[in-house]
């Protein structure tokens, strides 16, 4: 079997879980498994909307999010036997796929480009060294493979729905979730926008974010930000691109007073198109830049919602 | 004792400290202190948190007893960041020295053991207005009286002068004995009499406190003299033979930053369709910057390596003062020509790196002097 | 109590890497303490000053690898062990090796970086955590003991949370959990006398790399200037719309 882990907000499946879904049945041909999706849900899960990818989807409830319980829940759906294991690239992903992968022994591709099987044994390319290196990695199954978003296109139903098996319920009770600090969702995921406008400390302060999140909705992005602008909690943490915060890789990357710090790069460096706007002409982020302009955010930035409104007329 | 140029684990470990602290703590505001020419205090605490400042105290004092080694490799590092800032630290030992070097047991303990407990300076009062050079032709006075000296005098270009803690101050007895006529005193800070005036208007350095110090009828406790009367300039020549080996890695460390500038600049900056770095003529002036820093460094470790042997070293001080802080020079001159006009402006940090490093040629005896040194040596065989 | 910091050495970001043989050269690069776990050892020595008890530094890596070690050490953690190991390991090959010293020193909570900055892998919290069958906490910015617990703050994928956790447990780190302090110079002078215990893995990695790439995307440069905003960036949004079509 080839377990595909499908990631949801409550009420659907992220974009990232389709792509992960077009990987999962990639392997599935060359090993000759059948794919079986498994729906961990905090309360709410599309279950409908799931079992059209997938003959056989697992689901269970286990309530506020730990990795234990993902694991756990993950490798009571594995317990028939898996070839390999898919799942969403995501930090949460990345930690409960690390103690799923141990638990298996199994080989662990984390955040990968592309996968594919060969002779018995899955390939995948995937980056290091901060995003500025690309590797060519192999392992033998069983194996446990994380997949990046936005580089994969995305799975489509099977035009039947698949059969639902209720998991039995892991008991793991050793971390107790106290608080949530609940951002407010404002629409697409920053990993898996295909647009991301992020501000540097060129924004001033938090108040000009406001325009940024005007031209990111126009865009139908995400907003991101730098170190220094959530150091200075202009911004909250989650939204950081770079070495310690969100790896992002979308078709446009807009970069609103940001100076180019190598940490910020290793976040965006892979983008399709990169756009950077800042008053230093010497600033090292357009020497990274598609296209660019030389001015002052607080000019320009309102001026580009104007013309993306004009043009969206 | 075999040759050996590799660093100890220590040493590295050492070096990866004042390299990052260079980075973090001094990069980020050499520019702003160069500008306000305003001594960063700071980034003085800063040096006495992690350790670095005035650590050549021995450990028996509450020192590191950093050896002259350790203090190039760190040296280096702190002056890739800024000359001038380094020039606090350093100066600061150059005032320790002579404690070091003629101190006894109880003056070791009562000067040296406070500058390790909190961001403290020292400072060495040689240079008078009327003199540099010839040091022996001090005007300072000091007459013995009971138990004290009373000094009367001026002091010229003494840095950290006016923030030390004490002062290495070299006086007369008496003018006709020339050299063999001075004292070695410790005037500490706040004596009646004594007062520090800042120098403005630095060409360079000008995050380093620089001070003309004035005596007027200053009563200094005979407790407070470093060795024997008549020994003061033997003490000064001698400490300076030392502490010139942190000029020349303050020098290094100045050119080793003028390369970097002026290699990020080359393959930046595109003339005649291709970067800058791919002509030559720019190619040239980058190779010979590495000739210079690459022998200055192995003499200045050389100039340490005899010092820390005990062997003879004033020739090599001078000869690793002398070449290292011209090969500097150079470097940031031709730092500057690579960026053309852009090397002028305060954008960019190569014309500061001139700025500060021609004090290299200057300070704790002028380059002149350094070859009257390294000619004394080599007719005397 | 004991706080263990799982470390290892890796380039700095800022250093040039090359590609020599299809693989990484890193003989250029200058090597330091991974950030990500330095975090991890301010956060083990904190604690320590706090609560007392004993911080120990784990690495993982070749024989340089060592010096990150010392660094930590220089830092204030009291003692060291090396599992000697070259090139690369996957994150549960490298769990494999530290889970039986772990196991022995029994401590109270594990700390190790969010990301490695070398290999680029999160996983490695999760890993040691399964092999110790203790629960992880990943993405830490903030960490307090309370007697058998902890209470701690964590990043989400969306979000962030306080938790309560059973201790012994693995926690991630994350920006934010505490300002590392310098290795100083007392520091790197006793740290030559602490004790590092080498202790060599015979495992491999079960996951091999087989080619190593730079690839840098070639970026169109077309930089205008913003003097007139408006048109500037009317010309911009044509470009995106026509040229890239990415918008």
């Amino acid at each position: 079997m080839i377990l595909v882990v499908l990631d949801h907000d409550g009420n659907k499946l992220r974009k990232a879980s389709l792509e992960a879904l077009t990987r999962a049945r990639k392997l599935s041909e060359a090993f000759g498994e059948g794919v079986a999706g498994v729906l961990l849900a905090e309360g709410q899960a599309p279950v409908e909307e799931a079992r059209a990818y997938v003959e056989t989807l697992y689901v269970a409830e286990l309530g506020p999010y730990t990795a234990e319980k993902w694991a756990a829940g993950i490798l009571e759906a594995a317990k028939a036997g898996v070839k390999a294991i898919v799942a969403p690239s995501s930090r949460q992903s990345r930690t409960y796929m690390g103690r799923v992968a141990y638990a298996l022994k199994a080989g662990l591709l984390e955040d990968t480009l592309e996968s594919w099987a060969e002779g018995g044994e899955v390939y995948a390319t995937r980056y290091a060294y901060l995003n500025r290196v690309t590797q060519k990695v192999k392992t033998a199954p069983p194996v446990v493979l994380t997949v990046k978003p936005n580089t994969t296109p995305l799975a489509e139903p099977l035009g039947q729905a698949g059969q639902v098996v209720a998991l039995p319920i892991p008991p793991v009770p050793t971390v107790e979730v106290l608080e949530r600090v609940q951002e407010e969702k404002k629409g697409v995921s920053l990993t898996e926008a295909n647009v991301v406008v992020t501000g540097g400390r060129g924004m001033g302060g938090p108040e000009a974010f406001k325009e940024a999140e005007e031209l990111a909705a126009l865009l139908g992005g995400a907003v991101g930000a730098t170190r220094a602008v959530v150091d200075a909690g202009w911004r909250p943490y989650s939204e950081q691109v770079g070495q310690t915060g969100k790896t992002v890789q979308p078709s446009l990357y807009i970069a609103l007073g940001v100076s180019g710090a190598v940490q910020h790069l290793a976040g965006m460096n892979k983008s399709k198109y990169i756009v950077a706007v800042n008053k230093d002409p010497e600033a090292p982020i357009f020497k990274h830049a598609d296209y660019g302009i030389v001015g002052d955010v607080h000019q320009v930035l309102p001026a580009l919602i104007q013309a993306v409104k004009k043009l969206k007329d | 004792m075999p040759i050996d140029f590799s660093l100890t684990e220590e040493q590295r470990q050492l070096q990866a400290l004042a390299r990052r602290f260079a980075k973090e703590v001094i990069l980020p505001v050499a520019q702003e202190y160069d500008e306000k020419e305003e001594v960063p205090w700071p980034v003085i605490e800063k040096l006495h948190e992690v350790g670095l400042l005035n650590a050549i105290i021995p450990e028996e004092y509450g020192g590191m007893g950093l050896k002259m080694l350790d203090e190039v490799i760190v040296g280096e590092e702190l002056a890739y960041a800024c000359m001038g800032i380094y020039t606090i630290p350093m100066a600061s030992d150059l005032g320790i020295t002579p404690v070091l070097l003629a101190g006894n047991e109880e003056q070791k303990r009562r000067f040296l053991k406070p500058l390790t407990e909190k961001p403290a300076l020292a400072a060495f009062a040689l240079s008078e207005p009327g003199n540099g050079s010839d040091a022996a032709a001090l005007k300072t006075r000091a007459v013995r009286q009971g138990d004290y000296y009373i000094l009367n005098g001026t002091k010229m270009w003494i840095s950290n002068g006016g923030e030390a803690e004490w002062v290495v101050v070299f006086a007369t007895l008496n003018p006709e004995l020339r050299h063999k006529g001075v004292v070695a005193l410790v005037v500490e800070k706040g004596t009646p009499g004594f007062s520090a005036v800042k120098i403005h208007g630095k060409m360079g350095q000008r995050a380093s406190g620089t001070y003309e110090l004035v005596f007027e009828e200053v009563k200094v406790p005979v407790q407070n003299r470093l060795g024997e009367e008549g020994e003061g300039f033997k003490i000064a020549m001698n400490t300076l033979n030392k502490t010139r080996i942190p000029v020349a890695a303050g020098s290094v460390g100045v050119a080793r930053r003028a390369l970097d500038e002026a290699k990020k600049y080359a393959k930046e900056r595109e003339a005649f369709g291709q970067p800058i770095a791919g002509f030559q003529a720019i190619q040239f002036k980058l190779a010979d910057m590495m000739i210079g820093i690459e022998t200055a460094r192995m003499y200045t470790y050389y100039a340490a390596w005899l010092a820390d042997q005990g062997l003879p070293h004033a020739h090599a001080s001078a000869i690793a003062k002398a070449y290292a802080s011209e090969i500097a020079f150079e470097a940031a001159n031709q730092a500057i020509q690579i960026h053309g006009g852009y090397g002028y402006v305060r954008e960019f940090p190569v014309e500061k790196l001139l700025r500060d490093v021609k004090l290299n040629q200057i300070y704790e005896g002028t380059n002149e002097i350094q070859r009257l040194i390294i000619a004394r040596h080599l007719l005397a065989e | 109590m004991k706080f263990v910091a799982v470390i290892r050495q890796v380039p700095d970001g800022e250093s040039r890497l090359r590609i020599q043989g299809d693989r990484v050269d890193l003989s250029g690069a200058t090597l330091i303490l991974d950030q990500m776990d330095e975090y991890g050892v301010e956060e083990a020595l904190r604690l320590k000053e706090k609560h007392g008890g004993e911080a120990i530094v784990v690495g993982f890596g070749p024989e340089r690898a060592e010096e990150a070690i010392r660094t930590a050490l220089a830092m204030g953690m009291d003692r060291g062990i090396h599992v000697v190991y070259e090139g690369y390991a996957d994150p549960v090959t490298v769990a494999e090796a530290l889970a039986p010293i772990l196991r022995e020193e029994s401590p109270t909570l594990i700390l190790t970086g969010g990301q490695q900055a070398d290999w680029d892998s999160q996983a490695l919290g999760g890993a040691l955590a399964e092999a110790l069958g203790m629960p992880v906490v990943a993405w830490t910015t903030a960490l307090e003991l309370e007697g058998e617990t902890a209470r701690a703050k964590h990043d989400l994928d969306e979000g962030a949370e306080w938790v309560r956790v059973r201790l012994p447990a693995v926690f991630t780190t994350q920006q934010g959990l505490n300002e590392p302090r310098y290795p100083t110079l007392p520091g790197i002078m006793k740290a030559k006398k602490k004790e590092i215990k080498k202790v060599a893995f015979q495992g491999a990695s079960r996951v091999e790399i087989l080619q190593e790439s730079i690839q840098e995307k070639t970026r169109l440069q077309k930089i205008l200037d913003g003097k007139d905003p408006v048109a500037a960036a009317e010309e911009l949004v044509r470009l995106l719309h026509e040229e890239a079509k990415v918008i």
